[in-house]
């Protein structure tokens, strides 16, 4: 069943347009790519699925709600979750705080309560302490938890955002380029992450340039460029497509 | 609980010191001062050091509590408690009033407009005479009194104040060490990150913004009774500053930082009087020093040198203790 | 009440081309450096206070009021120097409070050196009143009116024309990159401070034969001038001074015709519309944050 759908996308910023006029449909469970040169709109696109800017027209449908007009916190309360292509990660926390702040949907203190520490605020400070240790096993990082954020080297800091967002219990994750900057090792390590992350259930919608990555692990592929749907299909098809390689490598003169 | 030893060990201090000195101006007088700071201190860090962002206005806050408890006490002859809870209604009312345009602005932009908005405030408790007193104050403000016992004597409001001005910090410490205080601290780090997490940023910084201006307003009536006397001097763009200098100077993002700061910055006068005509030249000048050097605050630098300073003796422990260990291979420079 | 409203405009020209100044050095130290220098006004006060004091010591007026420019560009220098370089790197509020420290050490400066009183400063050419139309006015609103004209123009030509001031201007738009052309950033950085200091202390020698100076006269000045810079658009020194003539006009025919205890307060209430309304000011442009 589709989870996310795109319909007749435009987002233009001024005379520039970014996406033009593009629909698509991902299925609940799989991995679900993104690729294309550097300008193609990637980045456009999941900033239009958070909320972050307003598409100039066409809509997107989560799990049957449109989300024009939601807030981004609000597309987040739908099951929407995100990493970021240049690190969002709160550096004046550790990094249990971190992935603490990703169990915010599912706990309701509020100021009030938190200044008169009820009971029920230690209760779910010990739960929210449990998930998050728990995100941050599955990402392999549980064994720096009370380390600055800021002191970690660039790899952990992308599974850092993973298990953040994971602590969230996303239904969708969109993940921008989680293996830029990432080594070999990194990146096999990170492929293994995604797996797991899509063997918990959770749809994931993948921007990479890491073809090899792709190309792997994916179900479908899109390639967008110059903002515009240039091809859709499995990874195999994608690849066959003429009008990808012509995208990528050019023509025969 | 290990969590609050640091606060039991500043309440025992704040306790215990009027027990040795009770007649000491010192303590009663300038320490009375110093906790009320206190309360508008941490109300402003955790708008500032904790949400990461600026006011230069909050001492309109400070006295429009102030001015509620003094005008509603002397023209209406409220009951001081109710007037003291009107003013923090008032204050309520109207920092949210202003907080959502006030809000949306970032940087110098949002410190110019909470600026703005201080001295605003500031001329009309100097323009409209007819209620406020005008440039002259008002006076004659009469003493709180707490079932039957009339707050009148230095102790009495040392008392009072100090009861006042722990439960700022207590508040603050169980909002930072919870959910809420995580949300002031994500919208700080990243508020895109923090959106995508689910905090409706937005309504985190409005309510910080209108708690922090609550405890200035709760400081403001306190004052007023305390001083029986408040004129519009108090409340200007200079005593603004002082309390933002409390909380950058003394430490951000740290409750106790923000407490320390308070200490420095009301005892730093008194001690700059010997200087006399040099005390503004002196003051400015620990300002710029204190912000170049020790941008993460007079407590967190304090602090940290304490811990480099724990560290070397321990490892010097421990070389003594092991001198008889020879390393297996001489050590090698990393690559 | 035409008339009125006449002189009202003509004061308010004058006190407004003050505010155009102290919002073009504003601009120049926030364009060079991004910095809110919240200690502008007090070169002015500097500029005027020096000036006293050394006409006082038997200095000829002219060259007092040269050698007044001189001492408060040197005082630019020394902030840029001593105050703003060391912090490079600090965060916004940071900053803030560095320059605000300044602005209390110089006021503290002036206080001891000469006192808590008022002084006042012959005027250039004289205090016949002159008549123009329904307005009057003395000759030293022209004095003040055409210099800032004089000297608005050769900013402009400086930056526009020149290739130093093209430097600087390269500085504020990227560190890095106009240090890789080969732009001694330091330099400009200095020079920008200096600029924008002397342009302070000219306002200060200007307005002080009307408005008197004391050691905190600079505090609500700079303050003005900062809303003028932010009327304008921070980040355009034309905005500025466009700025401050509105910002004199609109105070001048406000504390006229309705009020004149809420004269100070008009600047802030127009700062707070701008924020609320235009933040990018009436010249200067949105940005967009890339994430």
């Amino acid at each position: 069943m589709t989870i996310l759908q795109a319909q007749n996308i435009d987002k233009y910023f001024g005379g520039i347009a970014a996406v033009t006029d593009l629909s698509f449909e991902v299925e609940k469970g799989v991995i679900y790519s993104v690729i294309g040169p550097n300008g193609a709109g990637k980045t456009t696109l999941f900033n239009m699925l958070c909320g972050y800017y307003v598409p100039n027209g066409g809509t997107i449908t989560f799990a049957g709600k449109c989300l024009s007009g939601l807030q981004t916190h609000q597309i987040a309360a739908l099951g929407v979750s995100r990493t970021f292509q240049n690190l969002q990660v709160f550096y004046n926390m550790t990094v249990l705080e971190n992935v603490m702040v990703g169990c915010h949907l599912r706990t309701h203190t509020g100021l009030i309560k938190a200044a008169l520490r009820l009971p029920s605020v230690v209760r779910e400070e010990r739960q929210v302490r449990e998930w998050s240790m728990e995100a941050l096993e599955i990402c392999g990082l549980a064994h720096l938890a009370d380390r600055e954020a800021g002191s970690l080297p660039y790899g952990e800091l992308k599974r850092l955002e993973i298990a953040r967002a994971l602590a969230s219990q996303p239904a969708f994750l969109a993940m921008d380029e989680p293996a830029a900057g990432l080594n070999d090792t990194e990146t096999v390590e990170m492929r293994e992450l995604i797996l797991r992350l899509k063997g918990r259930g959770i749809t994931i919608l993948l921007v990479e340039h890491n073809m090899g990555l792709v190309m792997q692990i994916s179900d479908r592929v899109l390639v967008l460029g110059f903002g515009c749907l240039l091809a859709e299909g499995t990874p195999q098809q994608v690849q066959n497509d003429p009008a990808v390689i012509k995208a990528y490598l050019g023509e025969d003169v | 609980m290990k969590r609050l030893s640091g606060f039991y060990v500043y309440a025992a201090l704040v306790a215990i010191l009027p027990m040795f000195f009770p007649d000491n101006y010192f303590v009663t007088v300038v320490g009375a001062t110093i906790l009320l700071n206190v309360i508008l201190a941490v109300g402003l860090n955790l708008f500032i050091g904790y949400a990461g962002q600026i006011s230069l206005g909050h001492a309109a806050f400070f006295g429009i509590g102030a001015y509620s408890s003094a005008v509603l006490t002397t023209r209406f002859e409220l009951n001081a408690w109710l007037a003291m809870l009107l003013g923090l209604g008032l204050v309520y009312v109207v920092a949210n009033l202003i907080a959502r345009p006030i809000l949306k602005l970032k940087g110098h932009y949002l410190a110019m407009a909470t600026l703005g908005f201080g001295i605003i405030v500031n001329i009309i408790l100097v323009q409209e005479s007819s209620w406020s007193g005008g440039p002259d104050g008002l006076g004659n403000i009469p003493n709180l009194s707490l079932f039957g016992f009339e707050i009148d004597s230095d102790l009495r409001w040392y008392g009072v104040i100090a009861f006042f001005s722990l439960a700022a910090v207590l508040v603050s410490l169980n909002i930072i060490d919870s959910r809420a205080g995580r949300e002031l601290r994500a919208v700080h780090g990243s508020e895109f990150a923090a959106q995508m997490m689910g905090v409706d940023t937005v309504r985190t910084r409005n309510n910080v913004f209108v708690l922090s201006a609550m405890f200035a307003s709760l400081a403001g009536s306190l004052f007023a009774h305390q001083q029986s006397f408040v004129s519009p001097e108090s409340f200007g763009f200079g005593f603004s500053i002082e309390i933002v200098t409390m909380v950058v100077l003394g430490g951000m993002a740290s409750t106790y930082g923000a407490v320390f700061g308070a200490i420095v910055l009301t005892l730093l006068p008194e001690t700059l009087v010997v200087f006399e005509d040099y005390e503004m030249l002196i003051f400015g000048a620990i300002l710029m020093g204190g912000m170049i050097f020790m941008p993460q605050g007079l407590f967190v630098f304090l602090t940290q040198k304490l811990r480099e300073l724990l560290k070397r003796q321990r490892t010097r422990a421990n070389k003594v203790s092991n001198q008889s260990v020879k390393p297996s291979k001489p050590l090698e420079c990393d690559s | 009440m035409f008339d009125q409203i006449i002189q009202f405009l003509a004061t308010g020209l004058s006190v407004g081309s003050t505010y155009a100044l102290v919002g073009l050095g504003f601009a120049i130290i926030y364009n060079a450096s991004g910095v809110v220098n919240f200690a502008q006004g007090e070169f002015v006060m500097l500029g005027a206070m020096s000036a006293v004091g050394l006409l006082a010591a038997g200095v000829p007026y002219p060259l007092a009021l040269l050698v007044a420019i001189l001492i408060v560009t040197l005082v630019g220098f020394s902030l840029n120097k001593f105050a703003i370089e060391p912090a490079r790197g600090a965060s916004v509020v940071a900053t803030i409070i560095i320059t605000i420290g300044a602005s209390i050490f110089l006021r503290g400066a002036a206080l001891l050196i000469w006192g808590k009183d008022i002084f006042s400063m012959p005027a250039f050419s004289g205090n016949e009143p002159i008549e123009i139309g329904a307005a009057t006015v003395v000759p030293q609103n022209i004095w003040i009116m055409g210099i800032t004209v004089v000297l608005v123009l050769l900013v402009r030509y400086f930056f526009d024309k020149t290739l130093y001031g093209k430097a600087i201007l390269a500085c504020s738009c990227n560190k890095t990159a106009a240090g890789l052309v080969g732009i001694n950033v330091k330099l400009m950085l200095l020079t920008s401070y200096g600029l924008s200091a002397a342009i302070g202390a000219v306002a200060g020698l200007l307005i002080a034969p009307i408005a008197f100076t004391s050691f905190d006269a600079g505090t609500m000045l700079g303050l003005k001038g900062f809303s003028a810079a932010i009327l304008g658009g921070m980040g355009s020194g034309m905005g500025a001074v466009a700025g401050g003539l509105v910002l004199g006009v609109l105070e001048s025919l406000g504390a006229g015709l309705i009020s004149s205890g809420y004269k100070d307060a008009m600047a802030f209430v127009i700062i707070l519309a701008v924020l609320f309304f235009k933040p990018s000011g009436l010249f200067g442009f949105k940005s967009v944050d890339r994430v």
